[in-house]
């Protein structure tokens, strides 16, 4: 791991920060509870579509505070969902502060939270909803969903695609054409009408979890195909490679053949593959969620949090820091594509 | 005043660590009607020497100093538009893989045509390309195929065709049958022979095979890390070879042992240019290497009709 | 080649049954009975439930249920929707319409732009001009489709420059055919729009890719030992055959327009298969949304015949095996 990485950080700068940018990404789902100043459902009444509060250093008298600090904002005008600063008063950050019971992992109860504002200040770094749900702690917990999908995903499509890959391609014949011939046609449907009729299947309002593993379920179901493909491609080459004639000569048995010579060799292009599908994947939750087939409300997914922006103009306009969920899955996206495309150059098993 | 005149010629590659020479003093002349065989290992620049005259360096690659004459023409000097008009008319070059360096999207007739310099009516030009094609070898009809579907002799016609339809003065030939089978490429010899005989062609002949090159040529010219180290009589190179590398080369032949001989290889690996060693370049691998050379480089001798580049003479 | 089009053709028999019965296995995946959702609503009529239920043969076994799903999807019959009461056939038409003229735009579009861009930063390879170009292009290929679309709808709000969703203005019927057409454009801009943005990238760096490629290659070699001049160089051998494998990518490129297509429709709310598919599936009505799908993959089919068609004009060495 620790060669991978310094190799990464020579051959490719952008791709190695996009490795951490990703591992930053991912404990901050993880840890979601611990970071975020507010629970994901938690509504502040008083400040629906509230802009991003600011930390400042310098109050209006010029004065530095080694604390930063925020303003409230005043909602001003409902109808305009117009807000202004209010100057009168000062909150710090603390950290540690208290505030609603939960419990972080799901295990560790606790009323403390990683940072926050003196009472009666609020932190809203990304702005609020329109139910005055502080965003940022949203994007923090939706992280969970849109990050893991990708990863969980991609992990069962893969063992679905070596599986009926490799079969094909190893065995031939009239396997081989059946299988291929399925793929096909589930390649033949465009991915977005495919994965609609698959949700349809089910009934719109199932629980949260439900939704998770269903949703899993259909974009691996979608995946596999073109996997398989690739697989089976892989398999056919280096059934026929000199190696493995040889290693058949020596009398080798068949599943050791496998195991020995084709997956390490298949190995490099395969990670390869993997790395630069998940972007597909996050896309397709963020699909299924944006359109409100996906996760549901109140459990925030980046998909389902821009749903809200789709047909409402008025939203759009006035509090567009309602579009940062997808800034973010701009950001995860090309941090796996710039990471997949060096991971290519890296892995190339000629420049071994 | 030969046909083609080398003087001299330096080429220099751009790299990150600075200039790199590999064509280091090139001196070459080619009479009209003669067969030159330029043989070497391979990377030792025998292909660069070609690309030269015709101007087709990589685009890393710059010709650094020299001079090329061609019928009294210094081609170095020449602009870009007028080397084009040289390149097709007057110098002619075909190449080793044939099914690579053909376009596949155009059929045979298409190519060839579409090198006659010329300005002709379609008509004509079509004609042009049906007498030269009787001249190789090839059909009419194979004028309408694409070349995945010939065979490799009949592509290297086909290039064949493309260098000498308008009848160049100076054929570069860089290793035209080493892709080819045996059969095949005695055919292609033959065909070549026939051709230059009947157009009086000057050719530089490369290849890394001397038989081929002993048997084909007039006269050859042995290169190694990017100077020419032995240049003379095909036949009496073979018998007498002077340059210990050329010594060692033709000691490389099969044919030259009885039967359960140990065939005499040449030590050491094939020169590198980054780190050529001081002096002549082959004394590393020199069976008769002095102290001197290891210091100076050696020049150019002249010892009867042979030019040796080596401290022994 | 007359050959290579009927094989084609012959290939695509068993593939268009194969989908036609996985359209038809997904409706019965689903729990309960198809009509389940209808029967619950009470604005449904049990004369339409039972005129449904004849037409689909829902008390007859599954296999024969098959049978009635083919016939009905060849003599057009797909029965009601829900939701607008017109015969599916004839909204199906309409959607398909308007997805085709949206997907055949911004596919033009995109070529029209991206290849000119390769080619150019093909050219400058390694230069400032094709490293800023790439990077752009970057930026692009990892932007989702949906998300470009936000983004322009909320420019196009904030500026007022565009229309926003829906093919015709108000009282656009008062107005010349041409006058129409022109209207019909400007919605088109917006979600035509977001569909070339989001496929620029990917043929932008295909584009280039396959130029410097043929640029490379050999025959180029020959081509200037030939003596030709440049630019009989670079249009005759090298972009010609940089061009070829982009037309196999065309076919493939199909399926991912449709599906961007679709998710664009809904933001942008342009009237076409992928909103309507989806409005199927909100409101629970499984055969519509079979028959989209269905729809949605013969067009795919479609397309990629015609692709492969045309690579094969393209491509000597695909149509004399």
């Amino acid at each position: 791991m620790r060669t991978f990485l310094r190799r990464l950080r020579k051959t490719n700068k952008i791709a190695y920060f996009s490795f951490w940018i990703l591992v930053l990404l991912y404990l901050s789902a993880v840890f979601a509870d611990l970071i975020s100043p507010y629970p994901y459902d938690l509504q502040h009444r008083d400040y629906p579509l509230c802009p991003p509060t600011f930390l400042h250093f310098f109050d209006k008298e010029g004065k530095f505070h080694i604390r930063p600090f925020v303003y409230n904002m005043k909602l001003v005008n409902p109808s305009l969902n117009t807000y202004e600063i209010d100057y009168s008063k000062i909150y710090h950050i603390k950290f540690f502060v208290k505030g609603p019971k939960r419990k972080i992992l799901g295990i560790i109860p606790s009323e403390r939270y990683l940072f926050g504002v003196e009472d009666g200040g609020k932190i809203f770094l990304f702005g609020t909803d329109m139910h005055g749900r502080d965003i940022f702690s949203r994007i923090l917990y939706g992280a969970r969903i849109s990050l893991s999908i990708g990863i969980v995903g991609v992990s069962i499509s893969f063992l679905l695609g070596l599986l009926i890959g490799g079969i094909s391609g190893y065995f031939g014949g009239k396997i081989d054409t059946f299988l291929m011939r399925v793929v096909e046609i589930i390649m033949m449907f465009p991915s977005f009408y495919l994965m609609l009729a698959l949700r349809a299947v089910f009934p719109t309002n199932l629980s949260s979890v439900q939704v998770y593993l269903l949703i899993v379920v259909i974009l691996s179901l979608i995946g596999w195909a073109s996997l398989a493909r690739i697989i089976r491609g892989m398999v056919l080459s280096l059934k026929e490679e000199e190696y493995i004639l040889a290693a058949k000569s020596l009398g080798l048995s068949t599943p050791r053949i496998i195991i020995r010579h084709l997956i390490p060799n298949t190995f490099s292009y395969t990670i390869t593959a993997l790395t630069l599908s998940i972007p597909g994947y996050i896309i397709g939750e963020s699909a299924l969620s944006l359109l409100g087939l996906g996760i549901q409300e109140p459990y925030p997914s980046w998909g389902n949090m821009l749903s809200v922006t789709i047909g409402n103009l008025r939203i759009l306009t006035t509090a567009p820091w309602m579009l940062i969920p997808g800034f973010f899955i701009f950001l995860t996206i090309i941090s796996f594509n710039f990471l997949g495309d060096a991971l290519r150059d890296i892995l190339d098993p000629r420049k071994w | 005043m030969g046909l083609l005149e080398i003087k001299n010629l330096r080429v220099c590659f751009d790299t990150i660590e600075g200039e790199l020479e590999v064509l280091r003093g090139i001196n070459l002349n080619i009479k009209k009607g003669e067969i030159v065989g330029l043989v070497g290992e391979s990377g030792c620049g025998k292909t660069l020497t070609a690309l030269s005259i015709i101007r087709l360096l990589p685009k890393t690659a710059f010709i650094k100093s020299g001079e090329i004459y061609l019928e009294g023409t210094e081609l170095v000097k020449l602009s870009k538009r007028e080397m084009e008009n040289i390149r097709g008319k007057k110098i002619g070059m075909i190449f080793q893989e044939p099914s690579s360096y053909l376009n596949p999207l155009y059929t045979a007739g298409n190519q060839v045509e579409e090198a006659i310099k010329e300005d002709l009516p379609k008509i004509e030009k079509r004609k042009r390309v049906f007498e030269i094609f009787e001249e190789v070898g090839l059909n009419r009809s194979d004028y309408f195929k694409y070349p995945h579907q010939l065979s490799g002799g009949m592509q290297q016609r086909v290039m064949i065709s493309m260098a000498l339809i308008n009848r160049p003065v100076l054929l570069l030939a860089d290793e035209p049958t080493t892709a080819l089978d045996v059969t095949t490429e005695a055919q292609i010899i033959n065909l070549l022979r026939k051709l230059i005989e009947k157009y009086m062609l000057s050719v530089l002949f490369i290849t890394h095979d001397i038989s081929l090159a002993k048997s084909f040529a007039d006269r050859i010219a042995v290169m190694y890390a990017g100077q020419i180290v032995e240049i003379g009589d095909s036949k009496e190179i073979f018998e007498d070879p002077l340059h210990p590398y050329t010594k060692g080369l033709v000691m490389c032949l099969p044919e030259r042992y009885k039967r359960g001989e140990r065939i005499r290889t040449i030590g050491g690996n094939v020169a590198d240019f980054k780190n050529l060693p001081n002096g002549c370049a082959f004394h590393p691998r020199c069976p008769l290497k002095r102290k001197i050379c290891e210091i100076e480089d050696p020049e150019e001798k002249r010892i009867g009709n042979r030019i040796v580049r080596c401290h022994e003479y | 080649m007359k050959r290579y089009i009927l094989r084609r053709l012959i290939h695509l028999v068993p593939l268009l049954f194969g989908m036609t019965f996985i359209s038809f296995i997904i409706i019965h995946i689903a729990p309960g009975d198809p009509l389940t959702k209808l029967k619950m609503n009470p604005e449904v009529s049990p004369e339409t439930i039972e005129l449904m239920k004849k037409t689909f043969g829902l008390d007859k076994p599954v296999i024969v249920q098959y049978f009635y799903w083919l016939k009905n999807i060849l003599t057009f019959n797909l029965g009601e929707s829900f939701t607008y009461h017109v015969p599916v056939s004839s909204l199906i038409k309409q959607r398909l319409v308007n997805t085709i003229s949206l997907s055949i735009f911004s596919i033009f579009l995109t070529w029209i732009i991206s290849i000119p861009l390769g080619v150019y930063a093909g050219l400058r390879d390694k230069r400032w001009q094709e490293k800023l170009l790439s990077f752009i292009a970057y930026i692009g290929i990892s932007l989702p489709s949906f998300f470009i679309a936000m983004l322009l709808v909320f420019f196009a709000a904030k500026t007022m420059v565009l229309p926003i969703g829906g093919t015709r203005s108000l009282f656009s019927e008062n107005l010349s055919i041409f006058a129409r057409f022109m209207d019909y454009m400007r919605h088109l801009l917006l979600p035509g729009l977001s569909l070339t943005l989001a496929g620029i990238g990917s043929l932008y760096r295909l584009t280039k890719n396959n130029f410097l490629e043929s640029f490379n290659s050999p025959y180029v070699v020959t081509a200037y030992a030939k003596g030709l001049p440049e630019h009989k160089i670079l249009f005759k051998h090298v972009l010609r055959n940089a061009i070829n494998p982009l037309i196999t990518i065309f076919g493939y490129e199909l399926s991912g327009i449709l599906s961007g297509a679709a998710l664009v429709e809904v933001i942008t709310n342009w009237p076409g298969m992928g909103r309507l598919i989806l409005e199927a599936v909100l409101s629970q009505d499984i055969y519509l949304v079979m028959a989209s799908l269905l729809i949605s993959g013969i067009l795919l089919i479609l397309g990629n015949l015609f692709a492969d068609i045309m690579i094969a004009f393209a491509d000597p060495r695909v149509r004399l095996r």
